[in-house]
């Protein structure tokens, strides 16, 4: 049980490349599950085994629980690491594997096997696993091993790098809740790296978005959702993605789709004072309200993507704009090819600066 | 709909490509030929010659045509203290010279498997001895290095008190050993860095994650890593090293008596000695069935090894 902080803390790879992770700041409460979660080359993998101590830093510091971890090496770190491909030890039993951790701190065998029945049992392990090795064990069951080791130790951090991408769609949905479920009952510090924005949102406390080294926002997932910092959160964040377009701006609001989108007074003040002759505009899909033909958006209809519960409607927006994504009601979309009108509320438009990407106050 | 296409049964894998003809299956075969009847001619010929002559008497110094007197070659094979000693000897010089190259060669290949500067250039000269003739190697140890006059090891073991050792004479077997532990060693660490560089790093890493020590990674994951790459040296070395002549004939010539004696030079002597050909030739045929027992352990170890490739 213990907090984490990053301070400042960099990891630069070659002379000349930027850094993989650039001055990250960030605290991880005690007991929180905090989600890394950013593309490929983010650095939210780095930053992870920087933790863990599999990768130095170049720059600043990382503690956990108060005390400085930066030079220590990772078996005296007191953490437990379920990694991405599980990397169990092939040539010992689930019971070893699980049990290695424990024999290593020199937990006498009985105690061993107590902890390690127990660990199992929390995680549907059968006895009989017990004594297979890992070859022998479906995808689906190596991950839940790989799990049981990390939770046998009772670290005072869990360290996870991707440890569902290896799964089937439906056994990942399945694990996801697990896992969160089996966080919430150990109630241990866990930090949690994923590409998947989906995974960050369902799972994390908290949920801290990497671009190219550098966090972008650190938050709950309902505040990266409603009011993300820049234009690569709004950008990240949501499935399917937010429409993004760059608008030239008029006197009342930003013209698109040959009309005028009305924009919040705190938007038009923080644009002109930032001198700016557009902005880039992003509109949620369900934030596109079909309107029979009174919405101020027109367009035509390209395509559409019938999830059931709700249908996405790829739409080419009059004018020359880039198609956008509209979330409607599933049971009756308009068919491909047919013309449609949207409203949109103006406090529903996010608006960020076309250069740097930061939100425009709103 | 893909529920039904996963209770399909599975195509079935044809062994033999359909539309094949006999005549265009013996066509594709066809030009293997050659090398197959050179083999036989050059393996199974010989070896059914010696058979042959392993049931006669037959002596190259007397005019007495041979003559076909039973088993009684093999009998004096089994009663004559001379084989056994030479085969105790081959065994005591095998085992020794695998197992010490081996533990250096595992040590080798840990200190191999790190980035250092010239780590190219340490693994060039480190595999050099493994290069070299073993008819080179022997005539180089036994005059240069050994010498009791002029030999490097007294000059180097000068300072310590050491003088004039006659390496090959007082030390014969321990000397001849050493040969051949300095030739294997390299192949023993390349076969163990290449299973070495075949262990997972993230292994290694969580390895680390759970409190493992360098020395408890080594003796818990590393050497059972290792198991079937070392088990595929052992046997493999130990198929060459059972054969050495080389290094007998030319450091000790199977002396002083017959310190050095090894079942391949015992053999060379009963025909270039005695010249006694049915003689020579039933211990031939008793050494071929010996080495292809230990083969047979050799070839099961391979298909071992083989399996455990494809499992991980």
């Amino acid at each position: 049980m213990a907090q984490v902080r990053y301070v400042s803390a960099s990891r630069v790879y070659g002379k000349n490349a930027p850094p993989a992770v650039d001055a990250l700041d960030l605290e991880i409460r005690d007991g929180e599950f905090m989600v890394l979660v950013g593309p490929s080359g983010s650095g939210k993998t780095t930053a992870l085994r920087m933790l863990a101590g599999l990768e130095p830093l170049d720059a600043g510091r990382v503690e956990i629980g108060e005390r400085d971890v930066t030079f220590v090496p990772p078996k005296d770190r007191d953490i437990a690491m379920v990694f991405q491909n599980y990397a169990l030890y092939p040539q010992k039993t689930v019971a070893q594997n699980m049990g290695f951790a424990l024999k290593m701190q020199g937990v006498p065998k009985d105690e061993r096997d107590r902890r390690v029945r127990e660990a199992a049992r929390l995680l549907d392990l059968d006895d009989q696993m017990l004594d297979r090795k890992p070859r022998q064990l479906s995808g689906g069951q190596r991950q839940r091993v790989a799990m049981g080791r990390a939770i046998v130790r009772e670290p005072r951090v869990f360290l996870m790098d991707e440890p569902l991408s290896n799964l089937d769609a439906k056994l990942r949905v399945q694990t996801r809740s697990q896992i969160a479920e089996l966080q919430r009952r150990l109630g241990i510090t866990t930090v949690y790296v994923t590409h998947d924005q989906v995974e960050a949102m369902t799972m994390g406390h908290r949920v801290a978005v990497l671009a190219r080294g550098k966090l972008q926002q650190c938050a709950t997932p309902r505040e990266l959702y409603d009011n993300p910092v820049n234009q690569f959160v709004a950008g990240f964040i949501g499935s399917p993605a937010m429409n993004l377009q760059t608008v030239p701006l008029t006197d009342g609001g930003a013209r698109l789709a040959g009309t005028v989108l009305p924009l919040p007074a705190a938007v038009r003040t923080a644009a002109s004072q930032a001198g700016l002759g557009e902005l880039v505009a992003g509109i949620r899909p369900e934030h596109l309200h079909l309107a029979n033909g009174s919405g101020e958006l027109a367009g035509e209809v390209l395509l559409v993507e019938d999830l059931g519960a709700d249908a996405l409607l790829h739409v080419r927006l009059a004018g020359d704009a880039d198609p956008v994504v509209a979330r409607t009601e599933g049971r009756t979309p308009p068919a491909p090819g047919q013309q449609v009108t949207f409203h949109v509320q103006p406090d529903d438009i996010f608006a960020f600066h076309p250069v740097t990407g930061a939100r425009l106050a709103g | 709909m893909t529920v039904i296409e996963d209770l399909a049964p599975p195509p079935k894998v044809e062994v033999r490509p359909r539309g094949v003809s006999r005549r265009e299956r013996w066509q594709r075969r066809l030009p293997l030929l050659p090398a197959l009847i050179y083999t036989i001619v050059v393996t199974q010929i010989p070896f059914l010659v010696t058979l042959y002559y392993s049931f006669q008497s037959y002596f190259w110094n007397t005019t007495a045509p041979a003559h076909f007197n039973g088993v009684s070659n093999y009998k004096t094979v089994f009663t004559t203290p001379a084989f056994r000693s030479a085969l105790w000897r081959s065994v005591v010089m095998t085992a020794a010279a695998v197992i010490i190259a081996m533990i250096l060669g595992v040590a080798l290949a840990v200190l191999l498997d790190r980035k250092f500067f010239g780590r190219g250039v340490v693994r060039t000269l480190l595999i050099t001895p493994f290069l070299i003739m073993p008819a080179a190697a022997a005539l180089v140890w036994a005059g240069p290095m050994l010498d009791p006059n002029f030999g490097l090891l007294n000059y180097l073991l000068a300072p310590f008190g050491v003088h004039h050792v006659a390496w090959l004479s007082t030390h014969a077997l321990g000397s001849v050993i050493v040969v051949m532990i300095w030739q294997w060693t390299p192949f023993m660490t390349l076969i163990v860095l290449a299973g070495l560089q075949s262990q997972p790093p993230d292994v290694l890493e969580a390895a680390k994650v759970d409190g493992a020590g360098a020395f408890a990674t080594f003796r818990e994951l590393t050497l059972p890593h290792l198991r079937p790459y070392i088990e595929l040296g052992i046997l493999l070395g130990s198929i060459y090293l059972v054969n050495v002549f080389d290094q007998v004939r030319l450091m000790t010539n199977g002396g002083p008596g017959t310190a050095t004696t090894n079942l391949p030079f015992y053999l060379y002597q009963q025909v270039n000695y005695a010249f006694d050909i049915g003689g020579a030739a039933a211990t031939g045929v008793v050494t071929v069935i010996l080495t292809i027992i230990v083969a047979t352990f050799a070839l099961r170890m391979f298909a071992r090894v083989f399996r455990f490739e494809e499992a991980v």
